[in-house]
């Protein structure tokens, strides 16, 4: 055990590594580094396995912090347990860690940078095409001031019949659908027999989460204005809804559009990924988003609206497997593609063809017209 | 009740529970501090498990709330039996009873239908019971309110009554399969543990403790080709549960090593989706048994030269 005289300075190390728990990302607060002096007192500190065990379930919550939490207690706690109660100056370990940290933190990054953007470069002399694409063009580039506005109402009416649904708990509403027997009891416990009034209820409404990803290669490039005034729009609807671009790679921007603004936000995105209006690699987008941000964005309730024309130049069977693994993680799956309100197009290119089967709603929108057209056949199917 | 850590290894393992030294270390301070223990990990990796093996080492009621979307302070933690209460009255009615005593009593104790929470905090039994709060993840944020007063200072309170404390601290588990983060709050209240798939030999432990009829040798194939299954890519990959399952299946058809024809049979077991199903098929079984086993191999190579 510990003898007295030094731990004063054991607590220093625990605190000092909480600090250093606090700034690679993990959230400490002071009621866990309580906690983690208590356990001090259960165990043998010297067992560095059990010291180990200690710390990591009282200082971590989340899974995610595991990984940095073994970093950092490896970097921390590197040394030997039993030279640890020598008084060791805090701020070198600190400094060493940072560096450590720094190190780690920022070189795989950089590296997967360089990676995307030597494969954007490649890509970006091949967009995907279609013959339709000037007319389409004239469509939107023809919107006036007055007709965004009005898309932009009718964006929010169809992000308004997204948002509510039913949920399963219920509250209380005079002319409500059901009978609601608790509150039945309750009323007429004191009027005995005679007299029964009904209590009523209803199921209350609950905001669904809603998650976009929008299709910012180059066949899409000429309906860059109608995407940036469709997220604005759900923006408002549903502030906290989750905003993700893809072209040949997935990025999420729900954390830029915070503090940004739409354009800002496409902006600094498109500074960041080199093939930006170049080609589309659909399916191996949807397994990133699927292996890295569906965990933390979807819940079961969650509605994903894909905008996106479908040109697709990457592999089907992959794509295939991707959709299909969407599919099971959302609610609803609405595509929206620009193309589908042209006279004769047939959803034939690969990409759509392949995504078709796993849809719950496959929609056109490229003008006014089709907009009013969807809020239409959502209100009359969405429950 | 444990005396060490080592006791909580041992002690769970005559259980039948192969605990490994985090997992023992996290519920010897859960024990000794009084806290509950958050469980995360993915399905089929025995995170109920630990609750029901507890219960048994305590030698005491497993009291379970299943979690679900909806859950509410009703069925979470009490009601009141309405039926009785109207029954009550009549009863005082009909006994002729003054205006000002009739109903005076309906709200007390004996009219309160106890849920798993309630039970939990009145449990009067010689050891504190186990309280299993499984899957809170399903549950929606409403429900974490309540559990919250629950899991701190182990009262409840219901306004016509007034604040009921627990008598007896119950050890308290709550499981997630991470389909969303809980809140903060409660997190804050619990000691953290991620439970992973195991190791090649923590496996074969596992095996040989829960299926102790199957041979050495179709353990060891079983184990191999569980590992090679989790390190690939399926929609749900294969948990504890199902090796165990697999490993009795094995055994009620008396096979005595993998052949390409029996593990075809029973793909059922370990593989519980048909994309999955097929997807092994399509890279052949003989060759995924093949690969199991050149895994197998290098596994104990390495195992040799530590």
């Amino acid at each position: 055990m510990l003898m007295n005289t030094k731990s004063g300075s054991m607590l220093n190390q625990v605190v000092g590594f909480s600090r250093a728990l606090h700034r690679a990302g993990v959230e400490v607060n002071s009621g866990n580094v309580i906690d983690m002096c208590h356990c001090m007192g259960y165990i043998e500190v010297q067992n560095r396995p059990d010291f180990y065990a200690a710390a990591r379930a009282t200082l971590v919550s989340r899974f995610d912090d595991l990984e940095i939490f073994d970093t950092v207690f490896n970097s921390f706690w590197g040394m030997p347990m039993d030279t640890l109660e020598m008084d060791v100056p805090q701020e070198v370990d600190d400094a060493d860690l940072m560096d450590m940290l720094e190190e780690g933190g920022e070189d795989p990054d950089s590296m997967q940078q360089e990676d995307d953007a030597a494969e954007g470069e490649g890509d970006s002399d091949e967009p995907g095409w279609s013959p339709d694409e000037m007319l389409l063009k004239k469509d939107l580039a023809a919107m006036s001031d007055k007709e965004i506005e009005q898309a932009r109402k009718v964006i929010a009416e169809i992000v308004n019949i997204i948002a509510n649904r039913r949920s399963r708990r219920r509250v209380p509403e005079n002319r409500g659908a059901e009978i609601d027997f608790r509150r039945t009891w309750r009323k007429n416990a004191a009027m005995g027999p005679d007299g029964v009034e009904l209590a009523r209820r209803r199921r209350r409404i609950k905001k669904t989460k809603l998650m976009v990803l929008c299709d910012v290669s180059g066949s899409m490039d000429c309906y860059s204005r109608f995407m940036i005034q469709f997220i604005y729009a759900v923006k408002k609807e549903i502030p906290d809804v989750e905003v993700g671009v893809f072209s040949t790679r997935m990025t999420v921007i729900s954390r830029l559009l915070k503090t940004k603004s739409v354009e800002e936000s496409l902006r600094e995105v498109a500074d960041e990924v080199h093939d930006w209006a170049g080609g589309t690699d659909i399916g191996s987008c949807i397994r990133d988003f699927n292996e890295f941000f569906a965990r933390d964005m979807l819940r079961s309730k969650t509605v994903m609206m894909i905008v996106s024309d479908g040109w697709d130049r990457g592999d089907t069977g992959l794509m295939r497997q991707e959709m299909e693994r969407l599919r099971r993680r959302v609610h609803k799956l609405i595509w929206l593609n620009p193309l589908l309100g042209s006279p004769g197009y047939q959803p034939l290119c690969l990409g759509m063809k392949t995504a078709l089967p796993y849809l719950d709603y496959f929609m056109a929108a490229h003008n006014l017209e089709s907009l009013i057209e969807l809020a239409k056949t959502l209100r009359s199917v969405w429950r | 009740m444990f005396k060490s850590i080592e006791d909580v290894e041992k002690q769970f393992a005559g259980e039948g529970y192969i605990a490994d030294r985090t997992l023992a270390t996290t519920v010897y301070l859960a024990i000794a501090l009084g806290k509950p223990i958050f469980l995360e990990g993915e399905p089929g990796v025995g995170k109920t498990e630990v609750a029901k093996v507890m219960a048994s080492i305590m030698n005491t009621e497993l009291i379970r709330l299943q979690c679900y979307e909806g859950l509410d302070a009703n069925t979470a933690l009490y009601e009141w039996n309405y039926p009785r209460q109207m029954l009550e009255l009549r009863l005082e009615e009909a006994r002729g009873e003054s205006k000002e005593d009739i109903g005076g009593n309906i709200f007390g104790p004996d009219f309160l239908l106890d849920r798993p929470l309630l039970k939990a905090i009145q449990y009067e039994g010689e050891n504190p019971p186990v309280l299993l709060i499984d899957e809170v993840d399903r549950s929606d944020e409403e429900f974490e309110a309540f559990l919250l007063e629950v899991l701190s200072d182990f009262q409840i309170t219901i306004p016509e009554i007034g604040t009921i404390k627990a008598k007896q601290i119950p050890f308290v588990v709550l499981t997630s399969n991470r389909t969303r983060e809980l809140h903060d709050a409660l997190k804050r209240r619990c000691l953290y543990l991620w439970i992973d798939y195991p190791t090649f030999e923590k496996e074969m432990d596992i095996v040989a403790s829960r299926v102790p009829d199957v041979q050495d040798e179709l353990a060891r194939q079983i184990c191999g080709f569980m590992q090679l299954l989790r390190s690939r890519d399926f929609y749900k990959k294969p948990g504890v549960a199902e090796t165990i399952d697999w490993a009795l299946a094995l055994i009620t058809m008396g096979s005595e090593d993998l052949d390409p024809a029996v593990v075809d049979a029973t793909l059922g077991c370990i593989l519980k989706y048909k994309e999955d199903i097929e997807k092994i098929q399509e890279d052949g079984i003989p060759q995924v048994i093949e690969k199991a086993r050149m895994l197998r191999e290098r596994m104990a190579r390495q195992t040799a030269k530590a």
